[in-house]
């Protein structure tokens, strides 16, 4: 095990861990319907800064101001991620599967085998499996592993580790480990396009969500591209996982 | 998240700015405290390395067959993976690997099984549509599931101890020396005798004349018709004894111990070949007493209790451990563990926290033997607060139940004729309510509802519970009157006394039992069954399911003895052309009342000087020796055992008195062993005979009434590693030929038609007994050309020079042997869960429940279970007082009771009330190892390195009054004996109570030295391992096995009856040796 030795580096490296952490922990709470946080982060700004800085087409009006109060923001959540009608948009991955869970064991209600769109199926039987490989509970998301909640709360935590492994100078291996479980768990949110599209075409009236889900999509996707491929060292257990792109 | 969105634009986006705006929602985030724990150098993720291997070798169904386990009593379903470089060396071929058989819905839990007409070589690769991908989806390449035990079958067929030729003994019986001998001169000594050893041959001892000609004759000495004398002379070559004809034939004096292929041995070669009544298994020593309460409280066959795990909300399982044993790892363990994940409440009732009470929701520790005090409680708890099913109850017959949609009715309503002795039932005729020859004069009676008046039950809708009155100068009663009167004999607390269960915890499991409709069941066997008292404690607890009318419901207690016929169809196996009929008194004496045979007379009646089980079958296998060496009722001449599956010298209770009388030549002058390995009971024989391992026979074991679907399974040869072992039924043919006995040679088994088959050979019989299986219901498919093919490499493969295609084709017709590989091919047959299965199958794979969610399901008939018992149950049995005690002469009980622990003579070995201060104050109580499938799997040093001894298991109140610590040696003080041991200090034992394992303590099979030929083998020290240290039971950190003499034997400190004193105590109504009931000590050595 080696100790880092360029100090600078390893902090600049920890305070964009600790960013993307931040990030994603916001992102986590929002999309489990903690309302006060996502009102409080609409009031500061911090959703129409982070979106400022990614150069492409957000609607950053929808991002900023105070006309959110935290009840109306919980109806709003609700209407689209908690209650099935003609808004719902179920916030977890089975669901915008395009391949069927055929294989899964399930006897879920929600399984339809043979069709795509279910509880619990293949894409929450891969976070499971990520969460324990990293002795992590999620706290988050209704206990369905693949919620976009879960998921978000699970590289929040990667990202803390992160920072805080490089604020200690822990091992390479661990560094090189946690980094490798925030590739594989980046890999598997593709579908977070699918779920952006449908919050998109759902949240027609004010739009927020839409515009938190289209910086969702936008964020991880750079994440994955820019920050977790590039700066992680090749190794062959975790490039081959990386997405394809 | 495609990259596309972002795409160049990403790259333009500044690391700095990023983080800067981050910063602004440090102060917001409420960030939860979940974390990540990632410390470990090599990071693993669960599809990778763990559950799932990928990496397998190609090979097809020519490397395959699938046939059945013989290492426990579960008899899985398995598949044998020859490995390559077949036909070489002595043995035929070597095994690569055991596995569980893919098309057995019974081994792939919790999948489903592949579609029964899948093609050998796509089940072999995985490549079923539908079994999805090996990689992914935990669908292993090697088939379905087989247990630890199982796995190590490999050692029990290439055992290095096996015998390998006949074997004479030199020297007394036991004295460890032999001499091979040809199978010629083996099969001549015993046909003739033998001069060297002194014994007769059964050309001898034989000799057998119909009962009919027999008794007819007799009666004509009584009747003064016909001289003693005449009848002596005539008869004196051919009964036992001509002052008591009633023993029966000579043949009767042959006896035959074995426990499986009953169907060949003891159907047809014993019974109708031979003529002997004595063909004898292992019920004895196991759970007969549990079988048999359950036949006595239901009408139709029911010999045990299993619940419709997957509806089932609530399950108590009583005594038994289905995560271990009772068909369990493969079968039963999955099923129970996914059920208790989808909601099922499961409490356990056991002294012993087992593997099955760990995952319990409550374990209720009851006191060994007062099972039948617990479950009286809770039917007086059931009964007070009315949570028993009153229009279940009340419904008296067939046609009142159908109207309430239950399939089931009771005997609750019925009248009992209670001034007539032995108190049997009322039939309408007996009241004069209808004449003698109306349809309805032998039903049962009961009081209507709607009338009053007492009526055939089957005219009856509605009928009166409880009722005490005299019709026409009869005195009846109900029997719901007499068995509420028995439950409140005692209050809740008082049977809490004697259960030393809580008496909240008892209204709290009958609260839950009665909470679910029909969705709650019980599961229970051995535990409360094994004392001498066991019968009446099963009865106790079956009888709590009539209270709820739980069978044949969805989530209830299922009785489904669904297969596909094995003796008849094509071929009628069990009929014997010319065949004798086995007649006169079993000499283990069960079905018969001592007072109804002529011994009585001659004996001044009771007491009769050993046990007889009126009600019970002749299979009280403790019996056996003492029996033989009192010459009660008569003596034995000549003793065959096939100790593989019957090794009574470690099985029965008290088993160390049964070499004395074994090596007394007067008590048995022949004893022939068939045997794989020179055990504990063959090593006193006269000659041990080869025998083949499971792997390398053929057999057709039974499933229990635990699934929901039909099955009939085929054991067939796989390998085989000792060339000059012969099944046993080969070594019977040869012998009965050269008897020239019925039943074997040209001429033997009658087809549909009436034309007859030779028997030759075992499969001569068995490959008839699969054309009945491949024919039973729908026929199956035939073999296409590539399956024939398969069947033929496949036997090369495993079998080499011993598989003689002609021959095993010429066992059964052209038409047939097309439909016999099918069979074969698949181990058996397997019913599929649904209609269609193979396109449901292909189309929603393996992780589905058929029988639960398909249209069509096989499993089920709306709410109810498609197999059904559909019967009357019992609350009271008329059988049983027929019954009457061999010592005292009383009448058994016909309704459940709290009963004491008793030797013969009525001596109380445990009070149900509780014991005053006993001199050894702990009860001794056993289980199945989780390692090991019965002795004979001892032999695996795989199975010895995962447990290598039998602790004793002591609750630290016990433990610390004795100041003993986890892992010292100890001495457990039996009495009679002493034996050394370790301590495993746990609070998962009843305190007053400890225990351990059975299936140590070896003395035979590589236990101790063998001298063959003058060659002397040592016994096995450790398998060539260093010596294993196993200071603290379940703490050691490294598993070496230790020799395979480990432990202790724990049948050998059993008390022995103190009447008899040559065999332990026994359940005089249901038949089993009582293996629970010991008192001990313990102190550190």
């Amino acid at each position: 095990m080696s100790e880092h030795t360029d100090t600078d580096a390893a902090h600049d490296e920890a305070a964009m861990a600790t960013a993307r952490a931040r990030l994603y922990g916001l992102l986590a709470a929002t999309f489990d319907g903690e309302a006060e946080t996502t009102a409080a982060a609409l009031d500061r700004g911090a959703f129409a800064a982070v979106a400022e800085v990614f150069p492409i087409d957000i609607e950053t009006a929808d991002l900023r101001g105070d006309g959110y109060d935290a009840d109306s923001l919980a109806i709003g959540y609700d209407n689209l991620f908690a209650v099935p009608g003609t808004h719902y948009v179920p916030p977890f991955a089975s669901a915008h599967a395009v391949d069927p869970s055929e294989a899964f064991e399930s006897d879920s209600r929600y399984h339809t085998a043979g069709e795509a769109g279910e509880l619990l199926g293949d894409p929450a039987a891969e976070m499971a499996q990520l969460y324990a490989a990293a002795g992590f509970s999620p706290e988050r998301g209704d206990e369905i592993p693949d919620h976009v909640a879960a998921c978000f709360e699970f590289m929040r935590a990667l990202c803390e580790r992160e920072a805080a492994l490089l604020d200690e100078g822990g091992s390479e291996a661990n560094l090189d480990a946690v980094r490798d479980l925030q590739a594989r768990t980046l890999s598997r949110l593709g579908w977070i396009d699918r779920f952006e599209a449908a919050v998109a075409s759902s949240d027609t009236v004010e739009g927020v969500f839409a515009a938190i889900a289209r910086l969702a999509r936008t964020f991880t996707a750079w994440d994955a591209q820019e920050v977790v491929q590039t700066d992680l060292q090749p190794s062959e257990t975790t490039s081959s996982e990386l997405p394809d792109q | 998240m495609s990259a596309d969105d972002s795409g160049e634009d990403g790259a333009g986006v500044s690391r700095r700015d990023f983080v800067k705006a981050a910063g602004s929602i440090g102060v917001i985030a409420a960030a939860s405290n979940a974390a990540v724990d990632v410390d470990i150098d090599d990071l693993w993720t669960d599809d990778e390395h763990h559950y799932v291997g990928d990496d397998y070798g190609e090979y097809g169904a020519s490397d395959v067959i699938h046939t059945t386990c013989g290492q426990c009593n579960t008899f899985c379903p398995i598949k044998v993976r020859l490995a390559d470089g077949s036909g070489t060396g002595e043995y035929s071929s070597l095994v690569r690997k055991l596995a569980g058989n893919p098309y057995s819905f019974l081994n792939t839990q919790p999948f489903s099984q592949v579609p029964y007409e899948s093609d050998p070589d796509d089940v072999a690769m995985g490549d079923v549509e539908g079994s999805g991908d090996v990689e992914t989806d935990r669908w292993s390449v090697s088939g379905g599931r087989i247990c630890l035990k199982g796995q190590a079958g490999i050692q029990t067929a290439f055992d290095s101890y096996r015998v390998r030729q006949p074997m004479k003994r030199v020297g007394p019986r036991g004295s460890g020396e032999w001499k091979t001998v040809s199978w010629d001169q083996v099969i001549r000594d015993i046909v003739e005798g033998d001069d060297d050893l002194g014994h007769p041959g059964l050309k001898d001892i034989w000799g057998y004349a119909p009962q009919e000609t027999v008794m007819s004759d007799w009666e004509a000495v009584q009747n003064g018709e016909l001289s003693k004398s005449a009848f002596d002379e005539k008869y004196a070559d051919d009964l036992i004894d001509t002052d008591h004809p009633d023993l029966g034939p000579k043949s009767n004096q042959i006896v035959d111990v074995g426990g499986f292929r009953r169907n060949f041995i003891r159907n047809r070669l014993w019974h109708q070949g031979l003529g002997s009544i004595n063909s004898i298994h292992h019920a004895g020593t196991c759970g007969v007493s549990s079988v048999m309460g359950n036949v006595r409280s239901h009408a139709a066959q029911k010999k045990r209790q299993y619940p419709d795990i997957e509806n089932c909300e609530y399950l108590i399982v009583w005594g038994t451990n289905p995560m271990v044993a009772n068909k369990g790892p493969t079968w039963l363990a999955p099923k129970l563990t996914n059920a208790i994940e989808d909601g099922m409440r499961m409490d356990v009732v056991d002294p012993r926290l087992s593997k099955t009470a760990e995952k319990a929701d409550t374990w209720v520790p009851v006191e060994p033997g007062a099972d039948g005090a617990l479950a009286l409680g809770m039917a007086r708890w059931i009964i007070e607060n009315d949570r028993h099913d009153l229009t279940y109850l009340q419904n008296p017959s067939q046609s009142a139940a159908s109207d309430d949609d239950e399939p089931t009715w009771s005997d609750a309503s019925h009248l009992v004729l209670v001034d007539e002795q032995a108190g049997p039932k009322a039939r309408a005729s007996d009241l004069g309510l209808v004449p003698e020859d109306a349809d309805t004069a032998d039903d049962f009676v009961a009081v209507d509802a709607a009338t009053g008046e007492p009526r055939p039950a089957s005219e009856v809708d509605t009928a009166v519970l409880d009722v005490d009155v005299t019709i026409d100068g009869t005195a009846v009663r109900s029997v719901w009157s007499q068995y509420r009167e028995r439950v409140f004999e005692h209050t809740i607390e008082e049977y809490a006394e004697m259960a030393g269960v809580p008496a909240k915890q008892i209204s709290e499991i009958a609260d839950e039992f009665t909470s679910h409709g029909k969705r709650a069941a019980i599961m229970a066997y051995r535990g409360p069954a094994k004392h001498t008292n066991g019968f009446y404690n099963t009865r106790a607890i079956a009888t709590l399911q009539h209270l709820i009318g739980n069978y044949d419901w969805k989530g209830g207690q299922i009785t489904p003895y669904a297969g596909y016929s094995t003796m008849s169809g094509r071929y009628e196996l069990g009929s014997v052309p010319d065949g004798h009929s086995p007649w006169g008194i079993p000499l283990l004496r069960g079905g018969v009342n001592y007072e109804d045979t002529s011994l009585f007379d001659r004996d001044d009646g009771y007491p009769a000087k050993r046990p007889w089980f009126p009600v019970a079958p002749p299979q009280a296998t403790q019996e056996l020796y003492g029996s033989a060496a009192d010459e009660y009722p008569y003596g034995v001449e000549a003793l065959f055992i096939r100790p593989y599956s019957n090794n009574h010298v470690m099985a029965i209770a008290g088993g160390d008195e049964i070499p004395a009388v074994l090596k007394d030549t007067d008590a048995i002058p022949l004893i022939v062993a068939s045997d794989t390995v020179i055990g504990e009971t063959s090593q006193y024989a006269d000659y041990i005979l080869p025998e083949p391992t499971y792997l390398e026979r053929w057999e057709n074991f039974g499933t229990y009434p635990n699934k929901r679907l039909a099955d009939e399974k085929i054991s067939q040869p796989a390998v085989s590693v000792v060339p000059d072992a012969r099944p046993f039924e080969d070594v019977l043919i040869e012998l009965w030929s050269e008897l020239d006995l019925p039943g074997v040679g040209e001429d033997a088994i009658p087809d549909a038609d009436g034309d007859l088959w030779p028997l030759e050979q075992a499969e001569d019989f068995y490959l008839k007994l699969a054309a009945n299986i491949a024919y039973g219901r729908n026929p199956v498919a035939d073999a296409s050309e590539d399956e024939l093919r398969v069947f033929r490499e496949s036997h090369e493969n495993g079998l080499g020079e011993q598989f003689d295609l002609d021959r095993w084709k010429a066992a059964v017709t052209d038409e047939e042997w097309e439909k016999v590989v099918t069979v074969l091919n698949r181990g058996g047959r397997f019913e599929e869960p649904t209609e269609g299965y193979d396109e449901a199958f292909a189309e929603h794979g393996h992780g589905y429940d058929y029988a639960e969610r398909a249209d069509g399901s096989n499993a089920y008939d709306g709410e109810h279970m498609r197999y059904k018992l559909e019967s009357r149950v019992d609350f009271y049995s008329e059988v049983v007082p027929k019954g009457k005690h061999s010592f005292t002469g009383e009448r058994f009980d016909p309704l459940p009771r709290v009963d004491d622990v008793e030797h013969y003579d009525g001596t109380v070995q445990a009070a149900v009330s509780g014991d005053g201060d006993r001199e050894r104050p702990l009860r001794l109580i056993n289980w199945k190892p989780r390692t090991q499938g019965m002795h004979r799997t001892q032999n695996s040093p795989w199975l010895r390195e995962t447990r290598p001894e039998n602790p004793v298991w002591i609750n630290p109140q016990d433990a610390e009054e004795r100041g003993i610590e986890n892992g010292d040696d100890i001495v457990l003080d039996a009495g009679r004996k002493t034996v050394d041991a370790v301590a495993m200090v746990t609070s998962g034992i009843r305190p007053g109570v400890v225990g351990a394992m059975w299936g140590w303590g070896r003395r035979g099979d590589g236990a101790t030295t063998e001298t063959i030929d003058g060659e002397t083998r040592p016994a096995v020290e450790a398998d060539g391992h260093s010596d294993y240290q196993f200071d603290e039971p379940m703490t050691e950190e490294a598993g070496y096995a230790k020799g395979r003499d480990a432990g202790f034997a724990i049948n050998h400190v059993q008390p022995l009856d103190e009447e008899l004193g040559d065999t332990g105590l026994s359940d005089l109504v249901g038949g089993s040796n009582a293996q629970y009931d010991a008192f001990v000590d313990v102190e550190r050595r």
